[in-house]
């Protein structure tokens, strides 16, 4: 299946000394991809990205490097020499450091308390850390101030405390893992920046991402991984992003593009006035008012956190306080129980299939029933009926192409694709009027991207109303056919996907853009 | 899960604190055995209730008066004390294997025997039971009921706490509120107003059924005792048996007095705590367990109800420290007069 | 072999490990107290008389109630630690209702059993309540509640007591002989018999097993069990279901007292059985929620108190040891479910790979194989 991992392609411009040297490496985990002779090596003051699909083992890299696992076989070397990593801790004292993808800050202390907080013993917890802090600051341009408390930072400040913090404890090796997931584009570009700040300091990098376009504008070097190995390191000079891709799937690429337009004039989901209060003040939704037709795709964009998640779980009436009208088909639902909103015809994919989606612990055939028990074929007066959700579940399994071996099979023994493949059998099985699709594709490799995007286009083309919510631009673009945009739990402008660009879409998310003037929405 | 393993835990933790308070009695029954001690060939079964030996309480109190039946007649003897909670069906269990591994007499202390004892005795008709507190059992024939008159007893302390309190106030802390305790109350009350019916008296029981740990939790007893003295109280009565202790420790702390239960306490209490002893209620069960040994060994088992009141000196009061040595007068003439029976005790407060 | 084996191996190797870590411990403790190992395992593991074992399956029907109730919360993840408050408070109903004997015969015992329950019930109710509406812990509310329950029945106790003359105890008035439920005979010697409440305790355990397994209320039950958050989603009204689960946990906890109440003591009065419903956590922990497991432990922690009881008298060795090798147990039956649990997660998910990599090509799996018989969840 995999071409067998070459040793690194002939190393591109600038011989610098190796910062780390990764020989071999193998990890096997019972049922689950892991590594299998993973070769890289990684030059001080370059910027070094690792790319693959989720589940193609580079976060299980990331962790025998920074200490978390310990591999199987093969060697590190920092620095030319041989390492043993038992622990984050000896990954810190070898000059590794880690910046992942969740920031692990305690918002209500200040950078300063943040960046000490465990490194107590490096300069104190009084001035001579804040000098330092300082210090590091000015000198890779990272513009922290030290006093500033923490949950007064957006999002890329954040990032770059996470940075500092490696720095202070003396990081020459840093860890980047999919940093720019939470980011809009304007701070990608800033972040990417500070990249090279580091880079030309001498320090080594490494870039986990999956997002292409983002990892050949910053990258040295870039190696891919698939299926737990290394495929190839190649030069970013002199490649594409579908060259890339295709490296990194080892096929033909699916693309998100729609079809041609299936929107009628019928309104199916009519929201108005939709507002859910805080008691911190500022509500989470302020007002929201908009139409789903027919045969109509409606993206939704927006940082994280601006209310997407709370529009989704108020229109699934999971959300006590929300107010405004919620209308499907015809028929007002605002006062009706989430049972009985799904009962009138929503099906719900929701953004934590872990958390909202499944029962990790129980069969699939069990899963099938969970949101459906009150209705045919999973249950029949009162009684939950065993052999025909069984054989319900058994039609999802064939018709979505979820890998299996059964229905008694525990949803936690399936990997992410299949999980979610199995959620959106179950969500169309109820004949629904509209889709409710939270991040439908977060997490999932790039095959059941494919088939889960293959789903939604056809619930279109079916007439229903689709209600799409993504953090991935390309994603809402390509299967929308208009796109609202949310901030702090506004819609502030909507969009036509066929001629907006990933920039002006993120210039709305972060308000800075007014320029995109926003068009009331009925 | 996770949860539940805390929870498993903490379970776990429960129980083995439980087991270890109560788990080293194994040894008790160890019979002297001395180059000529006098030799018996009775085998008493000992049936405690719960806290048995050691509870520095009526166990104890019991458990005198078979050591002294071991010293003097040379009887061999087993012990078993309840659980805290048991099946009533663990109780019968408890006699009928002293039965069947030959013990004859069983001595069953405590009324909550009252219904076992009355099952097994009818089971095993040649077997002699004794069970003390309790007088349900008068009709069946071998069983002897050894019961007390506590509140002649507590009627005496009363009196004795009137006399002596300077602040005209004083208290009683009953372990568990059940009716044997409210006797010691009755008999307590009636013998302070019997002296000064304006005296005021605080009254208060530390735990209420099923929560038996109010016999053996001095913190409740200083707890409690300690708010009485603080509202003014300058001697308090205790019939709570081990949270005496505590009751002792706060009166100590007060400067006040206190009056101890079942057994003289002034002998047994820690020498720093001797000076707040002023008196305590004997409740003489040593002695009923050993006469009733006596007769088993004399060979006239006895049966049926025998009672222990101040006539026949079952139940009174210690003078040790000397503390009432002034007011002995007047306590020996309330004696006789009930005797006499020109007082009537209540049993009920 | 097969996935059936295997998962029936996985299910008896989890208790029959706790118990053999279990009897360890217990022996490593005699040793060190210099204790008769062998005497007391002899003891205790002797086959019982005829006798005994009609009180360990009377003990056992009682804990087995115990267990149900608590269970029922254990499936909604939640702790019903106040069975104990419960059964005293709808024994003590029940022993009033039945001694007053307003209704004739069996009528009268229907309805007191009836009361029993919906005191239970409501007495939970109120913890289900709270968590309900103001989020407060049931933990800690069905602690409380104990507490208050002590006082109120100690209260209301006196107030109806009757006392036998002689006797330092007091209890409610006896029950009727018409309302009392015959036993079941269980050996030549009519005085060794078994709680016709056995029958009750059984049909209750089926009824636990239909509604957890059977019926959409068990299914959205054992769903907010497993995850509040998807429950929600899926559109349980976890609130109504909080309350409700609390409701039937109490409602099962009435009955805990009544085959005593209505089999052997025909009263209540300060010596009816206390502490029952924290012997029913560690049986249901024991028993893994389940009417079957429930039943098993109930009859393991009935027969290991049977058979201590003994220990002092024969060999000189108090019965708390036994207490240790019960904590014990439910302590190394946690720990030994979870090691097997996960384990079982690792093959399955072996399993899995296994089975798709040997169909990996044709990407839609060989449909209708691989139909191991999971009963479901088991939280």
């Amino acid at each position: 299946m995999s071409t067998p991992a070459p040793a690194p392609a002939a190393p591109p411009a600038g011989e610098a000394p190796l910062a780390v040297r990764l020989r071999g490496i193998g990890k096997r985990f019972p049922g689950v991809i892991a590594n299998d002779d993973v070769n890289i090596d990684v030059r001080r003051g370059t910027i070094h990205a690792i790319v693959g699909e989720n589940g193609a083992g580079k976060s299980t890299l990331v962790k025998i490097l920074y200490g978390v696992q310990a591999p199987d076989s093969g060697t590190i070397e920092i620095s030319g020499e041989l390492v043993s990593l038992g622990s984050p801790a000896d990954a810190i004292k070898q000059g590794v450091g880690m910046v992942f993808q969740h920031f692990m800050l305690a918002d209500n202390l200040t950078v300063l308390e943040n960046v000490v907080l465990g490194a107590e013993k490096l300069h104190g917890i009084g001035g001579a850390a804040r000098a330092e802090i300082k210090r590091i600051s000015d000198a890779y341009g990272l513009g922290i101030e030290p006093d500033h408390l923490v949950e007064d930072l957006g999002v890329g400040a954040r990032q770059r405390v996470e940075i500092l913090k490696v720095l202070y404890r003396g990081a020459r090796v840093i860890i980047l893992d999919e940093p720019t997931a939470v980011l809009v584009p304007q701070e990608v570009d800033e972040l990417f920046h500070n990249l090279r700040g580091l880079k030309a300091e001498g320090l080594a990098v490494i870039f986990i991402s999956h997002k292409l376009d983002e990892v050949l504008s910053v990258a040295d070097e870039i190696t891919v991984i698939r299926r737990g190995t290394t495929v190839r390191t190649v030069d970013p000079v002199g490649v594409t992003a579908r060259q890339l891709a295709e490296l990194m799937v080892g096929s033909e690429l699916p693309s998100p593009s729609t079809e041609a337009s299936t929107v009628t004039d019928k309104v199916l989901l009519h929201i108005a006035h939709l507002s859910l209060p805080s008691p911190e003040g500022r509500p989470l939704l302020d007002d929201i008012s908009f139409d789903i037709h027919k045969g109509e795709v409606l993206g939704i964009a927006g940082v994280e956190g601006n209310g997407q998640a709370e529009l989704v779980e108020s229109i699934m009436g999971m959300r006590k306080g929300a107010t405004g009208d919620v209308v499907l088909h015809g028929r007002d639902l605002s006062t009706t129980s989430t049972r009985g909103r799904r009962e009138g015809g929503i099906g719900y994919i929701p953004a934590d299939r872990h958390r909202h989606g499944l029962l990790l612990d129980a069969p699939l055939w069990e899963n099938r029933v969970l949101g459906h028990q009150t209705r045919e074929p999973s249950a029949s007066r009162g009684l939950i009926d065993k052999r025909a959700a069984r054989a319900d579940t058994q039609r999802i399994i064939d018709e979505y192409d979820v890998r299996t071996p059964g229905v008694d099979t525990l949803a936690r023994a399936l990997s992410g694709g299949n999980q979610q493949k199995l959620i959106v059998g179950r969500e169309m099985a109820g004949a629904p009027i509209l889709l409710v699709a939270a991040h439908p594709t977060r997490g999932v490799d790039v095959g059941a991207q494919g088939a889960i995007w293959a789903h939604i286009k056809k619930a279109r083309r079916e007439g229903l109303a689709v209600l799409l919510i993504s953090a991935d631009l390309d994603e809402l673009i390509g299967l929308s056919d208009r796109i609202e945009v949310i901030l702090r739990g506004r819609l502030v402008g909507s969009f036509d996907p066929s001629d907006v660009t990933p920039q002006q879409l993120g210039s709305a998310m972060t308000g800075a853009g007014d320029d995109t003037t926003s068009r009331e929405t009925a | 899960m996770r949860r539940t393993t805390k929870l498993a835990a903490l379970l776990t933790a429960g129980i083995l604190s439980l087991a270890a308070c109560g788990g080293d009695d194994t040894e008790a029954s160890d019979t002297p055995t001395g180059g000529d001690a006098p030799t018996s060939d009775v085998k008493v079964g000992m049936a405690y209730d719960v806290g048995g030996r050691g509870d520095q309480s009526f166990n104890d109190s019991a458990a005198a008066g078979l050591d002294q039946a071991v010293e003097e007649f040379g009887v061999e003897t087993q012990e078993s004390e309840a659980e805290d909670g048991e099946a009533e069906t663990a109780r019968e269990e408890r006699l009928r294997t002293f039965a069947d591994a030959g013990y004859n007499p069983i001595i069953a202390v405590g009324f909550a025997y009252a219904a076992s004892v009355g099952k097994v005795a009818a089971e095993y008709p040649e077997v002699d039971f004794a069970i003390i507190d309790d007088e349900s059992l008068v009709d069946v024939p071998n069983v002897a009921s050894l019961v007390f008159a506590e509140e002649q007893g507590s009627f005496l302390v009363g009196a004795a706490a009137a006399l002596k309190s300077e602040s005209g106030n004083v208290g009683f802390i009953g372990g568990v509120e059940t009716p044997l305790i409210q006797k010691f109350e009755a008999g307590y009350i009636a013998g302070a107003q019997a002296v000064n019916p304006d005296i005021e008296i605080q009254s208060t029981y530390l735990t209420q059924i099923p929560d038996f740990s109010g016999f053996g939790d001095p913190a409740k007893g200083k707890t409690a005792a300690q708010g009485m003295y603080d509202n003014g109280a300058d001697i308090v009565y205790h019939a709570a048996g081990g949270s005496g202790g505590g009751v002792f420790e706060a009166a100590s702390e007060s400067g006040a007095l206190a009056i101890g239960v079942d057994a003289d306490q002034y002998n047994t209490a820690d020498p720093s705590l001797q000076g707040v002893i002023m008196t305590s209620m004997l409740k003489n069960v040593n002695v009923a367990v050993y006469e009733y040994l006596a007769g088993v060994v004399d060979g006239s088992t006895p049966a049926g109800v025998t009672r222990y009141d101040l006539a026949v000196d079952g139940v009174g009061y210690s003078t040790s420290g000397g503390q009432i040595d002034d007011i002995v007068g007047d306590l020996d003439a309330f004696k006789q007069q009930i005797i006499d029976g020109e007082i009537e005790v209540p049993t009920t407060p | 072999m097969s996935p059936r084996v295997t998962r029936l191996v996985l299910g008896l190797a989890a208790p029959l490990l706790a118990l053999v870590a279990a009897f360890a411990i217990t022996s490593l403790v005699l040793i060190i107290a210099g204790d008769p190992v062998g005497g007391v395992w002899s003891t205790i593991l002797q086959v019982p008389a005829e006798r005994n074992m009609a009180n360990i399956i009377n003990n056992a029907t009682v804990l087995y109630l115990s267990g149900l109730a608590v269970a029922v919360g254990f499936r909604m993840n939640l702790f019903n630690i106040g069975v104990d408050g419960q059964y005293r408070v709808a024994a003590f109903t029940a022993a009033v209702v039945a001694g007053e004997a307003w209704l004739p015969g069996y009528l009268n015992t229907a309805l007191a059993i009836v009361c029993a329950m919906a005191v239970g019930a409501a007495w939970a109710g109120i913890a289900g309540v709270l968590r309900a509406t103001r989020g407060v812990s049931e933990v800690i509310s069905t602690i409380m509640l104990n507490f208050i329950a002590t006082g109120l029945v100690a209260y209301l106790l006196r107030k109806v007591a009757v006392r036998e003359a002689g006797s330092n105890e007091i209890g409610t008035k006896e029950i009727p002989e018409g309302s009392r439920i015959p036993s079941i005979p269980f050996s030549d010697n009519p005085a060794i018999s078994l709680y016709g409440f056995l029958v009750i305790a059984a049909f209750f355990g089926f009824l636990f097993w239909f509604v957890l397994n059977k019926t959409r209320f068990g299914f959205d039950l054992r769903a907010t069990g497993q995850s509040t958050t998807a429950a929600v989603a899926s559109g349980i009204n976890v609130t109504r279901m909080t309350i409700g689960a609390l409701l039937i946990s109490g409602a099962i906890a009435g009955l805990v007292g009544l085959p005593i109440l209505f089999g052997d003591a025909y009263a209540y009065g300060s010596t009816f059985q206390s502490g029952l419903g924290f012997a029913g956590i560690a049986i249901a922990l024991l028993g893994r929620n389940n009417p079957v497991g429930i039943a098993v432990g109930a009859l393991l922690f009935a027969f290991l108190d049977e058979q201590s009881n003994p220990l002092q008298i024969i060999i000189g060795v108090s019965p708390d040891i036994v207490a240790i090798t019960q904590g014990v147990i439910v302590l190394t039956v946690v720990v030994s479910y979870e090691v097997v649990r996960r384990y079982g997660v690792r093959l399955e998910q072996r399993h899995v790979a296994r089975a798709l990599e040997q169909s990996d090509e044709p990407p839609a799996p060989t449909a209708g194989t691989g139909h191991d018989e999971s009963k479901g969840v088991t939280a």
